[in-house]
């Protein structure tokens, strides 16, 4: 009897991701679509948009030579100082630990626009130009509390009495550490890393202020793409993008508890 | 495992992290408050005199207007994300695992999508010669203007994020066991009296923790106003995104800019509060 409710459910469920989904199916079917003019449904099936996107310098450089680079310098250094914090913060005990949780996990809380533009004052008072670098250390403030988050949750599920072991056969604590511990947390740092590379793949609102003519990220160039009405080199530049999240994601899944990241 | 009490290694783990936020979280957050506190300059943007006019000035009419604006439209996001994503949550949380497991996939893969990727996907769809309007076009039907509207603006918003609401909802519906809803049936009641009188009042704390993370994020929004909203009827967002990048006033986008995320992070400790509070009354139990 319990178990009717969820069945009763279904086909309001089913609209509602109907709606979750449906500006993604869209942007996906009219980037093999012919219409220059985003005609739903597509009449036809044509690759031109994406051999427009492959022959846009703009496009190009912001896909190639900024996104993934950011993305990936980003995921690396995030992985980095996150896993040190997470392991400093589960496996220390120390006065201000909780308060230093809450701060790391600080950046999650503030608005993103706001941030960005704070960054962006804080750059203009320092003179600091815009370019590549500026992007990047605005993506490692968002992305490290991920890797964070994924790692804490590695660690704190780990039995202790492990590296113990290990060390009662004459291991070192940073041995034991790295032998043991570390094999085991490979899919927390994994999907930590994977996470940091997509909330800085597909940032906008840090880039709309950190983003300089030089280094305009791939959310920013379609966004000014669709203030000036392009064609939809757009939606294939954006399927691009939704395929590389969506693969990452599966991946994520499949190796971690996702909700955990979000 | 032994503790090491000697030497502060967890500092030296810990520590490029918190310095690094330091610099450029905290500083840069001081530098907006100090800003704030100069007067505006056309020439030189900011003048070495302190003034609280920028704060003043936050209730001039075209403020307060923008504010209202603001508040009502993470109102309405909020409630349409509740109406809507409860039954969803509940559905998720009840859901067998593989289901829930795809479930969890179409949710959070919209999620990291960027968002002016979504928005994008809704001007086609609403958009003059959209989806929507050639549908009614196809019934003999004049067009309807949904783009460039607050409705518009909402749709948005809902979509983008939902999935705030739906998390912690379920999470919290998840907690319930289900042989709570059976005995409340074998006593008597109906599907809709058990919902009410068990799942509705065990599941506030993640209502209200979705709640309220939905309404600090809608009323920060920045691209989807700035995309599918009138140009004449801002946000707070676009606003502070012109002030710093369009006309420089860097004082007033400050000013602005401050208030916001005092506003934000208030309501994001109350979130995080209602969260820790039901998993407390949870551990209790």
């Amino acid at each position: 009897m319990s178990g009717r409710a969820p069945s009763m459910l279904l086909p309001f469920v089913v609209a509602v991701y109907a709606g979750l989904l449906a500006p993604l199916v869209v942007v996906i079917a009219i980037s093999f679509g012919p219409s220059p003019t985003f005609a739903f449904p597509p009449t036809g099936f044509t690759l031109h948009w994406f051999a427009e996107f492959f022959a846009s310098d703009t496009f190009v450089r912001s896909f190639f030579r900024v996104s993934l680079v950011v993305g990936v310098l980003a995921a690396a250094l995030a992985t980095l100082l996150g896993t040190a914090a997470a392991i400093g913060l589960v496996r220390f005990r120390f006065f201000g630990r909780e308060a230093l949780e809450t701060f790391f996990l600080a950046p999650l809380l503030v608005p993103q626009i706001l941030l960005g533009a704070a960054l962006y004052l804080f750059y203009a008072r320092v003179a600091l130009s815009a370019s590549i670098w500026t992007l990047l250390w605005g993506h490692l403030i968002i992305c490290t509390p991920y890797v964070i988050r994924s790692v804490t949750a590695g660690l704190v599920g780990m039995d202790p009495r492990l590296e113990e072991a290990a060390m009662s056969l004459g291991a070192t604590r940073v041995q034991a550490f790295m032998k043991v511990t570390m094999p085991l947390l490979r899919s927390s740092l994994l999907s930590g890393a994977i996470f940091a590379f997509i909330i800085s793949f597909s940032d906008i609102n840090l880039a709309l202020f950190l983003s300089g003519p030089e280094s305009t990220s791939l959310p920013v160039h379609i966004f000014s793409q669709i203030q000036w009405q392009g064609d939809p080199t757009i939606a294939a530049a954006s399927t691009l993008q939704i395929v590389i999240i969506g693969l990452l994601i599966l991946i994520v899944q499949r190796i971690f508890r996702l909700r955990l990241m979000v | 495992m032994g503790r090491v009490k000697a030497r502060p290694v967890w500092a030296f783990l810990a520590g490029p992290y918190a310095l690094f936020l330091l610099l450029l979280l905290i500083v840069p957050f001081a530098n907006v408050a100090l800003y704030s506190v100069h007067p505006y300059s056309p020439t030189r943007i900011v003048l070495p005199e302190l003034t609280f006019d920028n704060y003043a000035k936050l209730f001039d009419l075209y403020y307060a207007r923008l504010f209202g604006r603001t508040l009502r439209l993470g109102l309405i996001t909020t409630i349409v994300c509740a109406v809507l994503g409860y039954p969803l949550a509940y559905w998720l949380a009840r859901a067998r695992p593989r289901l829930q497991t795809l479930g969890l996939f179409l949710l959070i893969m919209p999620l990291m999508v960027s968002t002016v990727i979504r928005i994008f996907g809704w001007i086609v769809i609403l958009g003059r010669k959209g989806l929507v309007n050639e549908a009614l076009a196809g019934l003999g039907l004049d067009p309807v203007k949904l783009l460039y509207t607050e409705t518009a603006v909402v749709i948005g918003l809902v979509n983008i994020f939902m999935p705030f609401m739906v998390l912690p909802l379920m999470a919290a519906i998840e907690r319930i066991p289900p042989s709570l809803e059976e005995a409340a049936r074998n006593l008597g009641a109906n599907w809709a009296q058990m919902f009410r009188r068990t799942i509705l009042p065990l599941s506030l704390p993640g209502l209200i923790s979705g709640s309220l993370l939905v309404y600090s994020v809608s009323i920060s929004a920045f691209v989807t106003p700035a995309l599918m909203g009138s140009p004449r009827e801002r946000m707070a967002g676009q606003q502070i995104y012109d002030e710093v990048l369009v006309s420089f006033n860097w004082p007033s986008a400050s000013s602005l800019a401050l208030t916001l995320v005092l506003v934000t992070l208030l309501l994001m400790f109350a979130a995080l509060y209602a969260t820790r509070r039901a998993g407390r009354l949870e551990r209790d139990k």
